[in-house]
């Protein structure tokens, strides 16, 4: 029996005004799998993921997260994606507590503290939960956001640059959300650039550039020189 | 090694390539020049109009007694535009920025370059353009069209000096308060100037004192002959304190940011999840969010103070006619506003992409931020209300129902305002220091103007309906202006809810 994918994209077009950030993107992504995406700067990887994440509506084309619609039925869409953003995505003036304590409460979580400082503890982070994240690092910020991404089990785990600035134990650490996520069978799309951690991390890739979808295939094939020709 | 006068040159370079640098990144360029046109004209009309008034043809008795109370009174203006040059320059943490400090970091830009700038930047700020209209205006009234071009390059030199010196007091208290205790100090030292000034003032002693201030002999050269011997020795006065600036400038840029680094590290320990015993809790939670958005921001916090106490204060000591208060809670308002609300999705910062993805509804998000907008300039103008109520007693009804509609309009009006610009002209603002803008320089002046513009015409109108015998006209004359900004508000609220309208405010804000 064939189970619906988790994700699907069908002809993914997004516009900025006259700038066109996606054009004519197809994916799909399972359950229980890990799919890296993968291009240059501005190939459309951040903006599909917000697209994935509820926060930017498609222009055209057909988006399906978790069976839900993303056109016309974001808030569903957020309740199943757990959702860490390229650049920041932590309000300043709050404290990691508070920022899991506000995710948790939104999705109706009751016993979620446990989980939350075990998280914590395992991004390092134990020790600054109650100060404010202004004053945090970049990398402990990108930490935190794998952290709220990671907090509620989420169906639809997705993670852009969740390495960059991070530090190697941060980085063992978000490997492990990942393996955990699939072993639960939620559905894991990582963007990044380092073809190296996107092959550890994940099964399956495919490249995006200049907004369109260049290739799909699994990620043992993403040789180096394979990854430049398609970069190119 | 480079001398002191390579180091202004350079300072001085690099403060016009950064000017030139704001000016190309200006988004609205048509309204900003017609802006920019309209002030110079305002400033050319307020130097030259009133002159041109006959009022020996006006010849009464109490047009003259003004006339000679103004000219009395020139002086204490004067000093006055000292005093709010001072404490413009205080609450700004030193001075506004030309680059904010992330945008700053990575270039050459030294204390001299960023205390050159902070003197640019002075004029951007209505309370100083407002004063020196009323500088301009009282000067053209009270001087003889003869001494009429001394007279007002007289009170242009004074606002060059005053801005100066206001600058260098400044960067001096700034550089206090990042001593340690320096912020302790500070608070102390600015409650006791207070408290003198409102002994003196109490006493009967202010103004005799402020009568003895040079700046008496400054209105009165402008008047005669001495006029070319004032301008010298004003811009004399100015070149020196744009110069010694620099050194408090260099002294307190050198040192930590004490009070946001104690912010930044500050703990909040976690507090169970409010359980309030009307609507949500998860838009109670929401609701500390976004306070704790304001209170934990340093500027935000110094300013929501000042707003509340300072205009309070004057109304507690100097004893406001009602007709004089009405003025207040609406210029209040607007000054909390304008603290983050004309910009009011910045308060998320980056922060807003991660909002964005929580499972809650638009609406609940946006009545939030409104409510948390609203509360700030309820209770900056609650405070001066509270205050004059103290001074004056209970005034008669229908001066207090013209008060009650007229506080409860302005509030309504400010924030249907300023959540609309909001929504239309988002911008990547980091609050987090004192001397940041929730929107750029030339913006937020325009914003200013507009908002005190509106919200004292609206008490205008409110005095007048207190002046007739219906107690019952205030709460129907409100109607239609609670009618018309609720109509603006559903409408940005509406804004707001469109998916793609809310993408483009949180991509802006967010900068992503």
């Amino acid at each position: 029996m064939s189970q619906t994918p988790a994700v699907v994209v069908r002809g993914l077009h997004v516009r900025f005004g006259d700038v066109e950030a996606v054009s004519g993107v197809d994916l799909s992504a399972d359950h229980g799998r890990a799919t890296a995406l993968l291009g240059r700067n501005g190939a459309g990887k951040s903006t599909t993921m917000k697209v994935l994440a509820g926060v930017v509506p498609p222009t055209a084309g057909v988006v399906t997260v978790g069976g839900h619609d993303a056109a016309t039925d974001a808030l569903g869409v957020k309740r199943v994606v757990g959702y860490c953003p390229d650049v920041g995505g932590l309000v300043p003036r709050a404290t990691p507590w508070e920022h899991l304590q506000l995710s948790a409460r939104l999705r109706r979580m009751d016993d979620w503290e446990e989980r939350g400082r075990d998280l914590l503890e395992r991004f390092e982070l134990g020790d600054v939960a109650h100060r404010v994240v202004g004053g945090f690092s970049h990398g402990m910020g990108r930490r935190l956001s794998v952290v709220l991404a990671a907090l509620h089990e989420p169906a639809v785990l997705l993670l852009d640059e969740p390495f960059d600035g991070v530090d190697p134990r941060g980085v063992e650490a978000t490997l492990e959300v990942v393996a955990d996520a699939r072993a639960r069978g939620a559905c894991v799309l990582l963007s990044t650039h380092l073809r190296d951690l996107a092959l550890e991390a994940c099964g399956d890739a495919i490249v995006l550039r200049g907004g369109n979808r260049v290739a799909a295939m699994q990620a043992v094939e993403l040789t180096g020189e394979a990854y430049r020709a398609l970069l190119d | 090694m480079p001398s002191s006068t390579d180091g202004w040159t350079h300072a001085a370079r690099a403060t016009a390539h950064l000017v030139a640098f704001r000016a190309r990144t200006v988004r609205r360029r048509a309204p900003a020049a017609v802006g920019l046109v309209v002030v110079l004209l305002l400033t050319v009309g307020f130097a030259w109009g009133p002159a041109t008034v006959e009022t020996d043809a006006l010849a009464s008795a109490p047009v003259e007694r003004a006339i000679g109370t103004l000219q009395g009174n020139l002086g204490t203006a004067l000093a006055g535009f000292l005093l709010l040059a001072v404490s413009a320059a205080m609450g700004a943490g030193g001075g506004r920025e030309l680059l904010s400090r992330s945008e700053a970091s990575i270039h050459p830009i030294g204390p001299v370059t960023e205390h050159l700038g902070a003197l640019v930047l002075a004029p951007l700020n209505l309370a100083w353009l407002v004063q020196v209209w009323g500088l301009l205006a009282i000067t053209a009234l009270v001087t003889p069209p003869a001494r009429l071009v001394g007279a007002q390059l007289v009170v242009l030199a004074w606002v060059l000096a005053a801005t100066a010196v206001g600058q260098a007091v400044g960067w001096s208290v700034e550089g206090v308060r990042r001593t340690a205790h320096g912020v302790l100090v500070v608070r102390v030292g600015a409650g006791l100037v207070v408290a003198a000034l409102a002994g003196l003032h109490l006493g009967g002693w202010l103004v005799p004192l402020v009568r003895a201030l040079p700046t008496t002999w400054v209105a009165e050269a402008g008047q005669d002959s001495r006029w070319p011997l004032a301008v010298v020795a004003l811009l004399a006065l100015a070149g020196a304190a744009v110069v010694l600036g620099a050194r408090p400038a260099t002294w307190a840029l050198g040192l930590p940011p004490r009070e946001e680094l104690d912010v930044q590290s500050g703990v909040h320990e976690a507090r169970p999840v409010p359980a309030p015993r009307r609507g949500s809790p998860d838009r109670a939670l929401l609701r500390r969010l976004d306070r704790g958005s304001v209170w934990r921001s340093v500027g935000m916090r110094r300013g929501l103070l000042v707003l509340g106490v300072g205009p309070g204060l004057v109304a507690l000591v100097a004893g406001l006619e009602w007709s004089s208060v009405m003025l207040l809670p609406g210029l209040t308002a607007s000054g909390a506003a304008l603290l983050f609300g004309v910009n009011t999705w910045c308060l998320d910062g980056k922060g807003m992409v991660w909002r964005e993805t929580l499972p809650v509804s638009a609406a609940d998000v946006f009545d939030v931020r409104a409510l948390v907008v609203a509360e700030c300039m309820v209770a900056v103008s609650g405070v001066t209300v509270v205050l004059a109520l103290l001074r004056n007693g209970l005034p008669p009804l229908v001066t207090g129902t013209a008060v009650a509609a007229c506080w409860l309009v302005v509030v309504v009006q400010v924030l249907a305002i300023v959540l609309t610009w909001s929504m239309r002209s988002p911008y990547a603002v980091d609050l987090a220091s004192p001397r940041a803008t929730p929107a750029p320089h030339g913006a937020m002046a325009g914003y200013a103007g507009r908002l005190s513009l509106v919200t004292t015409l609206t008490a205008v109108l409110f005095t007048g309906v207190a002046a007739l015998p219906w107690p019952w006209l205030p709460p129907l004359v409100a109607v239609p202006f609670l009618a018309w900004s609720s109509r603006r508000l559903v409408r940005a609220r509406r804004c707001w809810l469109a998916s793609d309208e809310r993408a483009r405010v949180v991509l802006t804000v967010a900068a992503v």
